[in-house]
């Protein structure tokens, strides 16, 4: 304070001049994102409008009639929607449960040191280049899929339903045999656990049977991208949601276990209600990640434009937004003008606007948990 | 769970326990499953058995090895396959004066024979050299070799027998088409004498990383691939990582919780959430099509577009490592008389060094595996290692996008499989050593700030 009383009237104006010229600089340069992310919308929709000019709206979202290359093109891309859909339905599916039990887990369950190391294991997971898992869902799991189809599902129906029956069948003889007395009890848990674990292997075993019959014929269909896309959202989700629920306090879990509650009541129903806008931020970058996606749909879901039969039937191969773009533009960039081209813009455009406002979501939830909490 | 035995609850207690678990060991098998092949096929493009023929060819293109043993062993060689050169040559000109019907009858058979055998021992000695290289050696790898030698053994053919299925692939040997002529025994040598013929010896090929490819993928290395992608690292952190630091110390030093500051943040975090294929298709249009940067697509474009795509990235990381440094460094500082930048310039700068090199080196992986961005930008199938100053103009290929390229649309994808685990294995440990500096790293940054 004392050195600036003595400088001159001249250097100080001098002075403040500069720090607000520095601090504009600052405020420009620290815009470039904002210009950034302007950009990409002014551009995007500069070259997506005139494919809403020439061909309209409503062919594009109805019709499923995607020729492109005709001499007449047909640019309906309903059935490019619905790809694009099934296919983050079927990452949900995978990633959703298996990532938040995951973050659950490493939040409260593994001893600190094993979270040491699981943390570490993830980033690599999360760091991995799609093409890579593309390469694998291609030349790997496609074949694979290809020649043991249902056995393979079969032994995925295994790895989810078994671990799910175990616990759902002791639960269950449990809650079964709680009103016997005493002595009859441990007899007669054990005999409920055997007949409701026979029943449920039977099940099982039916279930197999079934599944070892379902005809694939192709190994580059929805459910291969369905399977690795889960795998890739599975970090996002597993790192977001454990943020969110370490950010719950410990004051929340120390009251519910003073209050007599097991570790898995106070996880179900206090802590998973307390962190459920992070969760959901969470899940939203996930399935995010999933539906931004390029390589591996466009290198393993099989590119065919229509809509599977069922509309659920995810061993038929399906086409996406991304995969249509990176796949197209290469016979697109020739004709640059042509409704073609704009063609993937309006694609672009879709899929860019979707991801907005799922981010715009997912800031306000994850703002809305960081409010409650505080 | 209200009205619950205690033991019940119990019960579930635990089963919880073991299903969350058992997602936890799920997700570790599933980065064994991914990396496993990857990481077995993938070393067998630098560790494998090479026959002669890989040895000849590293001695004429790239003046590699003893060329007295190289050449002394290739006569071995060539002597144990002269029997087999022999009867084909035998056979051709019996076929050139014999009857019609026997042309007819061996003529085919013969054909694809000689194609086969020329394949796996490469030209005869004395006739003209083919113009395509993969033609001019012989299987370079014994591995293909021997599925080679299986090809010309055993021939593939399709029974029709049940009209109401598919046909049945069957194995049939192909001595059988030739029983009671004069190449009869040459099945038999070929299948007694094709290590002699070839003289596998396991070899150590890590200048796999280094060497130009030649012949599209058939022979050589990575290398174009490799220094494409260097330079669009390079080129990306060029652009975004001053910027990326100058916003995140703005954002931790400078901003208040304004409107402004929100709305900023919110962008950030957008950008991140923005698919990586519209930024390819942003690129494309703004950098190419409207700055024109360059004619069409060039390394200069393709990290550009990058740049955007990792500033999210490098803004973040940076953010946090600047605001990990510790409140009392700052006051110090302060206190001493500096000014508020020359406090972050001489002060946090240093402190947060550390940790902004972190995200440097995580935005580093992100950018090197990124594909979908510069398929319209940047990359390129086919071409030669660039010079620095060429990158400002000219496309280049890169190691994501021919990993793509050479599984997908490559001639020959069968036969280059093990270049393509190779590549897949060199960018697998590309990122993944970056990202296990960038977590070394980070523990030791935390470890020093907490002690």
């Amino acid at each position: 304070m004392q050195s600036q009383l003595l400088i001159s009237k001249g250097a100080r104006r001098y002075k403040r001049f500069g720090a607000l010229f520095g601090h504009s600089l600052l405020v420009a340069i620290a815009s470039s994102s904002v210009i950034a992310l302007l950009f990409i919308f002014y551009f995007i929709m500069r070259d997506a409008i005139p494919f809403f000019r020439i061909e309209g709206v409503k062919e594009f979202f109805t019709s499923t009639h995607w020729y492109p290359s005709r001499n007449a093109p047909e640019f309906g891309a309903l059935s490019i929607f619905v790809g694009s859909a099934l296919v983050t339905l079927g990452a949900s599916i995978v990633a959703v449960p298996l990532g938040i039990l995951a973050a659950l887990c490493l939040s409260d369950i593994l001893p600190f040191s094993v979270r040491q190391v699981a943390k570490p294991v993830i980033e690599m997971l999360a760091a991995i280049p799609s093409v890579v898992f593309g390469f694998f869902a291609l030349v790997v799991f496609a074949p694979l899929l290809q020649t043991h189809g249902g056995s393979i599902i079969a032994a995925g129906a295994w790895i989810v339903f078994a671990p799910l029956g175990l616990v759902v069948v002791a639960v269950a003889s449990d809650v079964a045999t709680s009103r016997l007395p005493g002595r009859a009890r441990a007899a007669g848990r054990i005999g409920a656990a055997v007949l409701l674990g026979s029943l449920a292997t039977l099940a099982l075993l039916a279930l197999t049977g079934f599944l070892n019959r379902l005809p694939v014929s192709t190994g580059t269909n929805a459910l291969n991208v369905s399977i690795i896309l889960g795998i890739m959202a599975l970090p996002t989700i597993v790192s977001v949601s454990e943020d969110a629920l370490n950010a719950v306090g410990r004051e929340l879990r120390e009251g519910s276990y003073a209050l007599g509650a097991t570790r898995a009541e106070t996880l179900v129903r206090v802590v998973v209600p307390a962190a459920r806008s992070g969760i959901l931020a969470a899940v939203i970058l996930g399935i995010m990640r999933a539906i931004g996606e390029t390589m591996v749909v466009w290198m393993a879901s099989g590119n065919a434009a229509r809509i599977p039969s069922p509309w659920f039937n995810l061993l038929e191969p399906v086409r996406t937004l991304t995969a249509t773009i990176a796949g197209d533009m290469g016979e697109a960039d020739q004709v640059t003008g042509s409704a073609r081209y704009h063609v993937l813009f309006a694609m672009a455009a879709c899929l860019l606007a979707f991801a907005f406002i799922m981010n715009v979501v997912s800031e306000y939830a994850v703002r809305r948990s960081r409010r409650t909490k505080g | 769970m209200r009205g619950m035995e205690i033991g019940t609850r119990k019960l579930f207690n635990r089963s919880f326990t073991f299903v969350s678990i058992v997602s936890i060991v799920f997700m570790a098998l599933a980065l064994v499953v991914l990396l496993g092949p990857i990481f077995v096929k993938g070393s067998s493009a630098f560790v494998f058995r090479a026959t002669i023929e890989h040895r000849e060819l590293m001695l004429e293109r790239f003046d590699r090895g003893d060329r007295a043993a190289i050449e002394a062993e290739a006569a071995r060689a060539e002597a144990a396959r002269k029997p087999v050169f022999d009867a084909i040559r035998g056979f051709e000109a019996r076929l050139d004066t014999a009857d019609v019907d026997f042309r007819r009858r061996y003529r085919g058979d013969f054909n694809e024979l000689k194609d086969l055998a020329l394949q796996l021992l490469g030209p005869m000695p004395g006739e003209e050299e083919p113009v395509l290289l993969r033609r001019q050696y012989g299987q370079t790898r014994w591995d293909r070799a021997k599925i080679r030698l299986h090809g010309i053994l055993f021939a593939e053919e399709y029974d029709y027998s049940d009209p109401s299925k598919m046909g049945v692939k069957v194995l049939k040997p192909r001595v059988e088409r030739f029983r009671g002529t004069s190449l009869e025994p040459v099945f038999g040598e070929l299948e007694r004498g094709a290590e002699d013929m070839l003289r596998p010896r396991l070899a150590w090929y890590w200048r796999f990383l280094f060497d130009e490819s030649y012949d599209s993928h058939f022979f050589g290395g990575i290398w174009p691939e490799m220094l494409g992608t260097i330079y669009l690292v390079l080129g990306a952190m060029l652009f975004a990582v001053p910027l990326g630091i100058v916003t995140a110390i703005y954002l931790a030093e400078y901003a208040g919780e304004s409107h402004f500051v929100s709305m900023l943040r919110t962008c950030i975090s957008s950008l991140a959430g923005v698919p990586s294929i519209v930024f390819g298709l942003f690129g494309l249009a703004f950098f190419i099509n409207t700055l024109q940067v360059s004619q069409s697509k060039s390394v200069l474009a393709g990290a550009l577009t990058l740049a955007v795509l990792v500033l999210p990235t490098v803004i973040r990381a940076s953010e946090e490592a600047i605001k990990a440094v510790p409140l009392t460094y700052k006051e110090a500082s302060m206190s001493l008389g500096a000014s508020k930048w020359r406090t972050i310039l001489t002060v946090i700068l240093p402190a947060a060094l550390p940790g902004v090199l972190t995200s440097i080196i995580i935005s580093m992986g992100r950018a090197a595996g990124e594909t979908a961005p510069i398929i319209f930008t940047a990359a390129v199938s086919v071409g030669r290692p660039l010079a620095v100053w060429q990158t400002l103009s000219q496309p280049t290929p890169a190691l994501p996008w021919n990993i793509y390229n050479l599984a997908t649309e490559h001639q020959a994808i069968d036969e280059i499989r093990h270049v393509q685990y190779g590549m897949v294995l060199t960018l697998v440990a590309l990122v993944l050593i970056l990202n296990l500096t960038a977590i070394v790293m980070r523990a030791r940054i935390s470890k020093k700030l907490r002690g």
